[in-house]
């Protein structure tokens, strides 16, 4: 056991100080911020200067009240109107056609943000299309069709002789909060970005973490095998006590990560005066990262073990980011369903447990079974990853040259 | 001492190991002689319980292999190679804590040793700043600062010039004089006949050969003749009194049919050859191997 213990000393401090994983251990947080927060930060930013909207409108009812509409809610941080409205004249259908072809011209050169453009029929149709080259400013296209909207009801609602006070009063903003209900009968406001930030970011914390010292222990194997440092450590201890020297190592590499990337989150919510989860859930989710963290350390020692070339060691990394990039791809409908079927499902399946907790655990806490049912498979398929690793590992870690097949891995794990 | 009994191993259809038996002594060198392939590495691997024999035994002063014995075991591999991005000290120090040497005393030896080596300059610089030949005096270090009693070592001389040779030399002496048990592979026959007590040689996977380098010689007779000359040689392994031969440019290692048969062929050879040294002597070590592992024609005297 002690020569376990100095294995992974070594490994543990010689790549706590590599730049793979100070690097890491930097720039995920910077890229979570940066992905989490820089859109919602852009998105929000108010313009600095006032666009040019175009507007195509025959009808003749639109044009005054929208222009009037927009001056009226939206301004730039100076007092100016956020848009201006030009319209284009319409009298006869010639000079409609003549106006859309200026229109997309003006727009081309940059003239025009974009141009509305609605039929005659616009108070019975309620159709009307907005032409940019940026369709994807959500922002505008967000607050033009709100406006239309709201001018399109007024003038109805008018027309059929409401008074104009009451429509203010009927078509006036609705101001809706989301509270967070917790089984402790506890409630909390609680936006909706803040609960999909928070689990947004647990779920990227585990890729990244198993993702970068995934690839830290998988390139240092084969760093020993290419130069046969493996064979002086084979002949100074057991196979099994170096595999558990790199697992603790690589465990504690994966804790100190944890816990500075931890003291980043509470420094956040401590400055933003906000609570991103609460201390049981933040321990409950601890515990299916360590549990995970072992299964994948398992995984990646299997999969790097029998590796002896590059290429071989890059393959076997990009089919792990594959499994790896699952949980991702699955996060936005568990988030939005977490108590759906197909949540309960995933839950289950070992290697997307952890990922799939860090995601529900925020949104709404699963039951107790459900909790209960879930560790205890992590953790069974966790020492079964390893009792499976620990053979292939032995098995393998002096072979070089051909790397053996999944028949071949499999006759090595049923062996005595 | 180092007992090996009766070791098989087979990788799936290939017999690497086959009924190898060999014995190393207390304050004896045992020379691990064997062209490429013949199953060295495996038997060495196999001894130092990197891999599990089909068969047999080892016995390590009659006991097997356990904790307290790998301890006492240092091994350097035929392929060489260290952390490159490691400072040497650190690297020292980690393998030697792998064989139960606390921090300090191994921090102490390192020293000695680096000295020694003249390598004391590079004690706090990374691995990869020291040529391929420093790196190899390392790892050599690291082999024995655990002051092993059984000491393994895979061609330790390749690689190193001739005055780190030396150096190694004396050391390997320095040891046995201490009763090291130590085993060394070598295709150096000239290194293994200067240094070995005992030999043991292996061709695909079986011994050929083996005992004290002196019973080995006797076996092989005395009627080796060896010669130096101007001249061109060839036409000697056609003589009808030699038996084997093996010709180099200016020198020859002949084995006659006939120990008498002496005098006639030096008369038979003066005449088409200026000879400059004719001995009568025991066969190198090199012509042993060549005979054996060629498969040279031999008929008459030979080991039985």
């Amino acid at each position: 056991m002690n020569k376990a213990l100095a294995v992974a000393r070594w490994e543990y401090i010689e790549k706590v100080k590599s730049k793979a994983f100070l690097i890491s251990l930097l720039l995920t947080p910077m890229i979570m911020l940066g992905m989490g927060i820089l859109p919602t930060l852009l998105a929000t930013r108010p313009d600095t200067s006032s666009q040019t909207i175009g507007i195509i409108d025959p009808s003749g009812e639109i044009s005054a009240p929208l222009s009037a509409y927009l001056d009226e809610y939206y301004k730039l941080p100076n007092g100016n109107p956020n848009y201006v409205l030009r319209p284009f004249s319409t009298r006869s259908p010639e000079e409609l056609v003549s106006a859309k072809h200026e229109a997309d011209s003006l727009v081309l050169d940059e003239q025009l943000e974009g141009y509305v453009v609605m039929g005659k029929t616009v108070m019975s149709d309620s159709a009307f299309e907005y032409h940019s080259q940026n369709v994807g400013n959500v922002k505008l296209i967000e607050r033009m069709n709100h406006a239309m909207r709201d001018i399109l009801v007024r003038k109805k609602l008018e027309a059929r002789g409401y008074d104009p006070s009451v429509i203010k009063d009927l078509s006036s903003e609705i101001d809706m909060k989301t509270i967070k209900l917790a089984k402790s009968g506890q409630e909390e406001e609680s936006a909706v970005e803040r609960v999909f930030f928070t689990a947004y970011g647990f779920m990227m914390m585990m890729f990244f973490l198993i993702i970068t010292s995934g690839q830290i222990l998988v390139r240092s194997m084969l760093e020993e095998k290419s130069n046969r440092v493996v064979e002086v450590l084979i002949s100074s201890c057991t196979a099994n006590q170096l595999m558990a020297g790199k697992v603790i190592g690589l465990s504690l590499l994966g804790l100190t990560q944890m816990g500075l990337w931890a003291v980043i989150g509470i420094a956040i919510s401590l400055k933003m005066a906000i609570t991103l989860i609460s201390l049981p859930s933040a321990g409950l989710l601890f515990l299916y990262f360590i549990f995970g963290y072992l299964f994948f350390a398992a995984v990646f020692i299997a999969a790097g073990a029998p590796v002896s070339t590059e290429q071989e060691a890059q393959q076997i990394n990009s089919y792990l980011v594959i499994l790896l990039i699952l949980p991702v791809m699955f996060a936005f409908t568990i988030m939005q369903n977490p108590n759906s079927t197909l949540a309960h499902v995933l839950t289950f399946i070992p290697f997307l447990t952890p990922t799939m907790m860090a995601i529900r655990i925020p949104v709404q806490m699963p039951s107790e079974y459900e909790i209960a049912g879930s560790l205890v498979v992590l953790i069974l398929f966790a020492f079964g990853a390893i009792w499976m690793a620990g053979k292939i590992f032995r098995t393998t870690i002096l072979l070089y040259g051909k790397r053996p097949s999944l028949k071949e891995l499999l006759i090595i794990v049923r062996a005595k | 001492m180092l007992t090996v009994s009766h070791l098989r191993k087979v990788y799936s259809t290939v017999v690497a190991v086959d009924d190898v038996s060999l014995q190393a002594k207390k304050g004896e060198i045992l020379g691990l002689l064997g062209p490429n392939g013949a199953g060295k590495t495996t038997t060495i691997r196999t001894v130092l319980n990197m891999i599990t024999p089909d068969s047999g035994t080892i016995l390590f002063d009659g006991k097997p292999m356990d904790e307290r014995i790998q301890n006492s075991i240092g091994y350097l591999p035929e392929e060489r190679g260290l952390y490159r991005k490691n400072k040497l000290l650190h690297t020292i120090q980690y393998f030697a804590s792998l064989k139960g040497v606390s921090s300090a005393e191994s921090k102490r030896r390192a020293y000695d040793w680096l000295k020694r080596f003249d390598l004391l300059n590079y004690y706090q610089q990374k691995v990869e700043a020291l040529s391929k030949g420093n790196q190899q005096k390392v790892q050599f270090i690291i082999s024995i600062l655990h002051d092993p009693e059984f000491i393994i070592l895979d061609e330790p001389f390749s690689g190193l010039d001739p005055l780190n040779q030396i150096l190694l030399k004396d050391i390997l002496l320095e040891l046995k004089q201490r009763g090291k048990t130590i085993i060394f592979s070598t295709h150096q026959m000239d290194q293994a006949e200067k240094l070995c007590d005992a030999i043991c040689l292996i061709n695909k996977g079986r011994v050929v050969l083996e005992g004290a380098i002196a019973d080995v010689k006797n076996r092989y007779g005395k009627n080796t003749v060896t010669i130096e000359f101007d001249g061109d040689g060839k036409f000697l392994s056609s003589l009808s009194s030699v038996q084997t031969a093996h010709i180099f440019e200016n020198y020859a290692e002949l084995i006659l049919q006939d120990r008498q048969a002496a005098p006639q062929f030096l008369r038979e050879i003066v005449s088409k050859l200026e000879i400059r040294k004719f001995e009568m002597t025991q066969p190198s070590l090199n012509a042993i191997f060549l005979d054996v592992v060629g498969g040279a024609p031999k008929n008459g005297e030979g080991p039985s």
